[in-house]
């Protein structure tokens, strides 16, 4: 039934032809092998398109020109042109691209294999394989050093905070930090991680020097990606079991200064260019949620595909010049 | 369809907001959050086709049953025990522990050696881009690797000896699609879950192929004589075609049983010289009494029963003879 009634839109989306508009918003629909394209002024759907088999997150070049999908069952990278969306190329070979990212000088570009049990660390340029560091527990998202030198990875089973060294693509420490911790981000002082522990209410801050946990905060259940906001201060937070998202304060001790409700398993984040959206995908519900960030509030939930992860909006006219460098939704703030 | 695939979401996240995340959240298991919410659809959708079958199909078989009712009516009711546990995921979930450290294994295996599916849209680009297109290639690719699965059961001894229960039946209902042992279920189950993923059949086309192929074969099943006509026959398995495939074995016909395989599309049984379309009533079941045995029988008792004879045709000391009854492949 469900897959009877996506094959009704995509035919019926298929005349429209795809052509992302300047305003368009990409949506992973993961369990779907498609991605949406929507309309962020109407908020509608306008184009559904094929890519792979499971695609979860996705990446900007460095050069800013391309946001490339990672296909996590056909081990490859599709790349769109971050303004038009249309496709440009699909790089071969990236075993289980299943989170991703660039380091923050575009140097590295690293993959975490969250089935497959392993870190994939590669020369930036040309995509070539530097060191494979196979760890246990299910590898799951990353975050780098301000000064790309080192590559954070949450180990979601193990419960573990890794971090590898990137020159020479080997462990630097494995640390426990909680029940199942997935999204990570580098503060902009590169003095603390954040980390989200879907296993349990909250958040920890960790040290990157040496894995040590510095800090916690309670949000809500299944605590599990983060946003920056855009002002170096404050993170949007997923709390994917309670169906919430919380807005943090990271200066000083760390403070939830506001939540809204979103229902459905709340997961990856993006917000407009102006600053004034934050659009969320909700994984069970088939939907990706906009919420009014001075009211935080849902304004509106717009169906797309079944699953839906990563959300990305496309550049359009004005480049991605505001955008920067980032490990697929889960960065820090470099403003 | 958009309400309708709306309500159907919503039911799906009610459900496991109220009794799956809590219980996974409580326990530490949320590395199965995504699977947990995947398997409330599968039992929804088990509760759908119950429904399908208990009231739309078995209309049909009340207005215009083939055989009347009789005594072996009784003989039903363990064929709606086998329904109600694989529909509702209580088999599936059983199998899928058991299995789940091979197939992944397997899987990661092949992706850890960079093999990737092949994906039909890399031969077919429009596919792609055509949901109804990919779907039906997809779902006639899982038909045609099921056709060959079933002519095996029927071919080998030692797996003859566990889908020998499926046919030992007398009284074929729209109940009698589930009636496997579970060991067999899960051979098939395997043996599928691996090749649609060799060929690239995605996880949501999958669960659907699943429901709409287990459908067709429930009415397959059916008590009536129907078919969808003489061209739709030929396109789509119906109660007519499939229950010549039950048919009970004569000295005129002792192969009968080898015919009408296919699953879902006669074409397979078309293509490779297994269909008949004759139109003769026969009466179903196995002709051989340690078979025929399993009727009357209970759930537990058939699958400890049945067991044993897959342990005798498995080893040769004991058997009691080289074509010791319940071993003994139709075709032979």
């Amino acid at each position: 039934m469900n897959r009877l009634s996506f094959a009704a839109i995509a035919l019926s989306l298929a005349v429209a032809g795809g052509a992302a508009r300047a305003d368009s918003v990409l949506i992973l629909n993961s369990d779907e092998a498609s991605y949406s394209v929507l309309s962020r002024s109407t908020r509608t759907e306008i184009a559904r398109h094929p890519v792979g088999r499971e695609p979860h997150h996705l990446i900007v070049t460095p050069d800013g020109k391309e946001v490339l999908i990672g296909s996590t069952a056909t081990n490859e990278l599709l790349g769109l042109d971050i303004k038009t969306g249309e496709r440009k190329r699909i790089v071969k070979d990236i075993i289980d691209p299943y989170h991703l990212g660039f380091s923050p000088d575009g140097k590295w570009f690293v993959t975490a294999a969250y089935r497959l049990d392993h870190v994939d660390i590669f020369h930036a340029d040309g995509f070539r394989l530097a060191g494979r560091i196979f760890i246990d527990g299910l590898p799951s998202h990353l975050a780098f050093d301000a000064e790309s030198k080192t590559v954070f990875v949450t180990l979601q089973q193990s419960g573990r905070l890794a971090a590898f060294d990137l020159e020479t693509q080997s462990l630097k420490w494995n640390m426990p930090v909680g029940n199942t911790p997935a999204g990570v981000i580098m503060l902009p002082d590169n003095k603390r991680l954040l980390v989200a522990l879907t296993g349990e209410d909250g958040i920890v801050s960790v040290d990157p020097k040496d894995g040590a946990v510095t800090g916690r905060l309670r949000t809500g259940k299944g605590a599990h990606n983060f946003w920056p906001k855009g002002d170096g201060k404050h993170y949007f937070l997923s709390n994917r079991v309670e169906g919430s998202v919380s807005l943090i304060d990271t200066t000083g001790d760390m403070r939830v200064v506001g939540s809204v409700r979103i229902p459905g398993g709340p997961d990856c984040m993006d917000i407009t260019p102006d600053g004034k959206e934050l659009w969320v995908t909700q994984r069970f519900l088939r939907r990706v949620a906009v919420v009014d960030i001075e009211q935080l509030k849902v304004v509106a939930s717009i169906p797309v595909g079944k699953s839906p992860h990563g959300v990305f909006m496309l550049k359009g006219s004005a480049g991605p010049a505001e955008g920067p460098v980032r490990a697929a939704s889960t960065t820090a703030d470099r403003k | 369809m958009r309400e309708l695939t709306e309500l159907w979401v919503d039911a799906q996240a009610w459900l496991f907001d109220t009794f799956v995340s809590p219980v996974l959240f409580h326990f530490g298991l949320m590395a199965w959050y995504e699977p947990g919410y995947n398997a409330v659809e599968f039992i929804m959708l088990g509760v759908v086709q119950i429904a399908i079958i208990a009231v739309g199909m078995r209309f049909f078989e009340r207005r215009w049953p083939l055989e009347k009712s009789s005594a072996d009516d009784r003989l039903i009711r363990v064929d709606q025990v086998y329904t109600v546990l694989n529909k509702l995921g209580i088999v599936p979930l059983a199998i899928f522990i058991v299995t789940y450290p091979l197939v992944q294994h397997i899987e990661l295996s092949m992706r850890t050696w960079g093999f990737a599916p092949p994906r039909l849209e890399r031969i077919l680009p429009w596919l792609g881009d055509n949901a109804l297109a990919s779907f039906l290639v997809y779902f006639i690719l899982y038909d045609f690797a099921a056709y060959w699965l079933h002519r095996a059961q029927h071919g080998f001894a030692w797996w003859w000896s566990l889908h020998s229960l499926h046919h030992s039946q007398r009284r074929m209902t729209v109940w009698t699609d589930d009636r496997n042992h579970v060991v067999d279920d899960l051979l098939i189950n395997l043996a599928l879950v691996l090749f649609s993923q060799v060929v690239g059949v995605q996880p949501g086309e999958y669960v659907l192929i699943l429901m709409i192929g287990r459908l067709v074969e429930s009415w397959s099943h059916a008590n009536v004589d129907m078919s969808f006509g003489r061209l739709g026959e030929r396109l789509l398995v119906g109660p007519r075609f499939h229950r010549l495939h039950h048919a009970l074995s004569t000295p005129e016909e002792r192969h009968i049983q080898d015919h009408n395989f296919a699953p879902v599309f006669p074409i397979w049984d078309i293509l490779f010289g297994t269909a008949i379309y004759d139109g003769k009533h026969r009466p179903t079941g196995v002709d051989d009494p340690v078979v025929d045995a399993d009727n009357g029988r209970g759930w537990i008792t058939q699958q400890v029963t049945v067991l044993g004879r897959l342990v005798r045709a498995l080893v040769p000391g004991l058997r009691r003879s080289s074509m010791s009854p319940g071993l003994r492949p139709p075709a032979e």
